[in-house]
């Protein structure tokens, strides 16, 4: 597919994130750059400490970034913006958070959690739309309309995740920041979580920029990965595409460490390490390179010359 | 007892006082440990494979008992166990754990060499100065760079990887039998996971302990398992070599397990889940555990607890659908040639 | 149940399990109803049900509880039944109804003026419960309103920071005498005298507990549905404190009660015509030796009443914490 026919929903240039300062600062995302095509999972993969959290908050405005934009629909939403437009963007860009018991009010019944974000814009004209809008996002995310005066802890971990998700969606958002959603579920409940996500996106065109640390679940999930590391982001390319051809060994590392459910395949499997040292830097400087049309590298140009060559 | 079993459980209860009313966290399970071999246990939350392994390092929490059955380990019998002090001889010295994080097993005011050394002056009754060069050499084998120089380091100064590292050098300071490994990767990146999973396999080589490694991920145990066994809610439900378990799974929450694993899902294809939520403990379990979420379930699965069925002298599974009158039931297409399908999902990358 | 227990009972697989029960139409596949799956067993949540259950569970909180029911009643209603005044006189010279010791007549005794203590006590209990209740909870809603505005907002914590690093310097009861010793003796003086500066240790402390809940996971989350500070507040973090409010409230119920006796002693804060027990403990001090009960009923009904409102206090907060609930 050729990607400059897709309409950009969100651009990302030049992002750089900061915590503390003087002597004590701490460059937490550096030099990120890409862009999230409508309709599409994007996924942005990597280890704890790589910054990707930081990207996803970044984008829902809770952390400040230092330098970049943020680009949304074509406006810009990080730095300076009036709050009337902040609160505007903040209906459009939902999120999912990683831990469902953390992430509910305890102490307010689903009707309410679900229906927050309805009040706070009033997308209701009576109480009784308000009342069957929330009954439809329980059913549509799997569970009762019967448990709409419960409350979280009366479910259970996959269950609160999809309270989660109903609250999330009910706002009708462009697009959604879901920050490793299944990490904190048990396994038979994982895929539950996975296919309401892909069914939101088919039925309703919903965007999402889907958080991991882990490639296996976003393979099946994503239509394209960007492998961030130390805040710097070191491959982008379509799902499949990054799979057959990884070029940066950090991926290719990353790729070795899936565990295999097939026990012939896996005893028999070498786990490849990644040497951050193996880059020589010192003379010519890296950037962020597109190898093949789609598939992007974080290299300097040797690096570039070598990887075009063991591609064909 | 049989002299290639190290450890064997005969129909072990293990229950609860909660509130007034006891809980049946295990329920009947029996179950042979091998000399020198690595046994997974695999099951979610709740599912009771925590509380089985604490149940032979008399771990349990104050409020829990061996209401059933015994455990042998080399002709002690550790259900009779009942004070600290003769837990001490075996606990950490016959068998040691390591937990999901490792800060459990560390101590963060003294440094990573003193609490190794530690160990091994108590336990391999060394001096301080011999201890300190096992010490080091533990490090070295466990993977640590720069032994020598961390030797002085504090615990938050190591990486949730490298800690991990440690916990597992002090567990073979005291030169264990049997290493339980209670989710010892969860907590880590997959790379690392990758990386320790590949150290507990080189260590066992070396100094031939037994193994078993408890894991809420089926994936996961592909590599190192030599026998897996399937927990649902307190039960064993099925148990077998690792091949037997990946290539030819009898029990319907083994199959849903392995299809729901994200490794398998094509593109575009809809990933296999299971629906609904692992049972409460609070409610009395009546015929099969998993039943109400079986998409396969029969009447006779709400109506009686299935026995187990024996499919190899190694392979037993404990469903209905083993019954001569069950229907006969194909596995879920994904896993139906898994190998072949792995096969051709790892060629592509 | 032995029988089944034994799981030296392995069958071989494609053998017909015996089994009396269980017949061949078992073997059907039943279809699996979806939405069974997703029901809740547990009968539903109520958190103030709760609150109440486990509450009213322990008996020594029912014993309190009575006690101070009854206190309370005796407090509220006993005086205008007896018509008890500070100073009446009027048997001042009945010698038989002076310095009575505690009898069938006299429950209590009498005083040097021939008043029955008894109804002294009561008039005098509802005037110290009254500016406990009161102070407390002026204490409490400008503590907590004000302290949590200063727990979220960056501008108010650094003056209210100023503020609170002045007031708290000063031992509050210095500051308590001051101000009634310039606004004069008198109930709602005192309470004003009371209250002045207390709150801001309670807001304070409010301050601190909002900041510890506003980073918590369900605020972030809140505020991506885009909920105003104002209602994070309300429907967030306040429900959450529930339990830390309620143990403010039940310290500062008795310290205020004791602060009036201790004002009292030293002859400040109610006007002269006002019965309370920190008075009648002042007045009746000198008798400790000679008619010890004088001095020691009321001691006795000041413990009582702050150890009820006390316990009480903290068994509220406890139950209010859902952590106890299981």
């Amino acid at each position: 597919m050729n990607n400059s026919d897709r309409e950009t929903l969100l651009s990302i240039k030049d992002l750089e994130i900061t915590f503390g300062s003087g002597n004590s600062k701490f460059v937490a995302v550096q030099d990120v750059n890409f862009d999230i095509f409508k309709g599409e999972i994007f996924s942005l993969v990597g280890e704890s400490g790589s910054g990707k959290t930081t990207i996803g908050r970044a984008v829902l405005g809770i952390n400040p970034t230092s330098n970049g934009q943020i680009i949304f629909e074509g406006k810009q939403i990080n730095g300076k913006i009036s709050s009337k437009e902040k609160f505007e963007t903040e209906r459009k860009i939902q999120m999912i958070f990683q831990d469902p018991s953390a992430s509910l009010n305890e102490r307010a019944t689903i009707d309410y959690i679900i229906s927050e974000g309805l009040y706070n814009y009033k997308l209701f004209k009576s109480e009784e739309e308000r009342v069957n809008k929330v009954k439809e996002m329980l059913e549509a995310v799997g569970l009762l309309p019967e448990q709409l005066y419960r409350y979280p802890h009366e479910f259970s971990g996959g269950q609160r995740q999809r309270i989660g998700i109903a609250r999330a969606l009910i706002m009708n958002p462009d697009l959604v920041v879901a920050d490793e959603p299944i990490s904190a579920l048990d396994m038979s409940i994982r895929a539950q979580v996975l296919n309401l996500l892909k069914k939101f996106q088919r039925e309703q065109g919903i965007t999402f920029l889907f958080v991991a640390h882990d490639l296996s679940v976003v393979r099946y999930i994503s239509d394209r990965i960007a492998v961030i590391r130390a805040g710097r982001i070191l491959e982008l390319a379509e799902t499949e595409e990054l799979f057959k051809n990884p070029i940066h060994p950090y991926t290719k590392s990353l790729l070795s460490a899936i565990p295999i459910p097939d026990p012939r395949i896996a005893k028999s499997r070498k786990n490849i390490v990644y040497d951050p040292s193996i880059h020589d830097y010192s003379t010519k400087k890296p950037k962020f390179i597109e190898i093949k049309p789609g598939h992007f590298v974080y290299c300097n140009e040797t690096e570039a010359e070598e990887y075009k060559r063991d591609l064909k | 007892m049989n002299d290639e079993n190290i450890l064997e459980v005969k129909n072990l209860n293990v229950s609860f006082r909660v509130r007034g009313s006891e809980i049946e966290a295990i329920h009947d399970i029996s179950l042979n440990l091998k000399k020198h071999e690595t046994l997974a246990i695999v099951g979610e939350s709740g599912s009771g494979k925590s509380v089985l392994t604490k149940a032979f390092t008399g771990m349990l929490e104050q409020n829990g008992r061996i209401s059933h059955g015994t455990i042998d380990y080399k002709g002690t019998r550790l259900s009779d166990l009942r004070v600290n002090k003769q837990w001490d001889k075996i606990r950490g010295k016959e068998i040691a754990t390591i937990f999901q994080d490792p800060m459990t097993s560390l101590d963060p005011i003294h440094t990573i060499g003193s609490q190794i050394s530690e160990v091994v002056v108590k336990h391999q009754k060394k001096t301080k100065k011999e201890a300190k060069k096992i010490a080091i050499d533990l490090m070295e084998k466990t993977g640590i760079p720069n032994a020598v120089k961390r030797y002085n380091e504090y615990p938050f100064e190591y990486s949730g990887g490298m800690r991990q590292r440690i916990v597992i050098a002090i567990a073979l300071a005291c030169r264990p039998e049997v290493l339980i490994c209670d989710e010892p990767t969860t907590a880590l990146d997959v790379t690392i996971q990758a990386q320790i999973l590949d150290l507990i396999k080189e260590l066992q080589e070396e100094y031939k302990f037994t193994i078993i490694f408890i894991t809420h991920d089926l994936g996961v145990v592909a590599s190192i398992a030599d026998r897996i066994a399937v927990m649902y809610s307190g039960r064993i439900i099925e148990i077998g070599t690792c091949e037997e378990i990946f290539y030819d799974s009898r029990h319907p929450y083994t199959w849903n397990l392995l299809s729901s694993l994200p490794q398998l899902a094509r593109k575009g294809e809809e990933l296999k889940s299971i629906p609904g939520t692992p049972p409460s403990l609070y409610k009395k379990i009546v015929g099969d555990a998993f039943a109400p979420r079986n998409q396969y379930a029969m009447s006779v699965d709400f109506k009686a607890e299935p026995p187990m069925f024996k499919v190899t002298d190694t392979h037993y599974a404990k469903t209905w659908l083993l019954d001569k009158r069950a229907p006969k039931i194909q596995k879920p297409e994904v896993i139906q040639n898994l190998h072949q399908h792995m096969l051709e999902m790892t060629a592509e990358n | 149940m032995q029988e089944s227990l034994n799981q030296a009972k392995v069958f071989e697989m494609g053998t017909v399990v015996p089994a009396n029960n269980i017949t061949e139409d078992d073997f059907t596949v039943v279809s699996l109803n979806g939405k069974e799956n997703e029901k809740i067993d547990t009968p539903k949540y109520s958190y103030w049900g709760s609150v109440a259950k486990k509450f009213l569970f322990s008996k020594i909180t029912i014993f309190m509880l009575i006690l101070m029911l009854v206190i309370l009643l005796m407090s509220f209603i006993q005086p205008f039944f007896s018509g008890y005044s500070l100073s009446n006189v009027g048997n001042i010279n009945d010698f038989k109804a002076r310095y009575n010791w505690p009898s069938a007549k006299y429950w209590f005794g009498t005083d040097a003026n021939g008043n029955s203590l008894f109804d002294a006590i009561w008039a005098g209990a509802r005037t110290s419960i009254s500016i406990g209740v009161i102070a407390s909870l002026i204490t409490e809603i400008i503590g907590v309103i004000i302290g949590s505005i200063w727990g979220v907002s960056k501008k108010v914590d650094r003056i209210m920071l100023e503020i609170y690093n002045v007031i708290s310097n000063v031992p509050s009861l210095l500051i308590i005498i001051v101000l009634s010793y310039s606004f004069g003796n008198g109930f709602w003086n005192l309470i004003f005298a009371m209250t002045c500066t207390s709150w801001i240790g309670t807001a304070y402390f409010m301050r601190v507990q909002v900041m510890i809940m506003r980073e918590r996971e369900y605020n972030v989350a809140s505020k991506t549905l885009g909920t105003p500070m104002r209602r994070i507040i309300i429907r967030n973090i306040l429900p959450y404190l529930t339990s830390v409010i309620v143990t403010d409230i039940s310290m500062a119920l008795p310290s205020f009660i004791s602060y009036e006796v201790f004002l009292s002693f030293l002859g400040v804060g109610l006007s002269q015509n006002v019965p309370s027990l920190g008075r009648l403990i002042s007045q009746y001090s000198p008798y400790m030796t000679t008619y010890p009960y004088l001095f020691w009923l009321p001691v006795l009904v000041l413990a009582l009443i702050t150890i009820s409102l006390y316990i009480i206090g903290q068994r509220l907060a406890d139950a209010s914490d859902p952590r106890t609930h299981m």
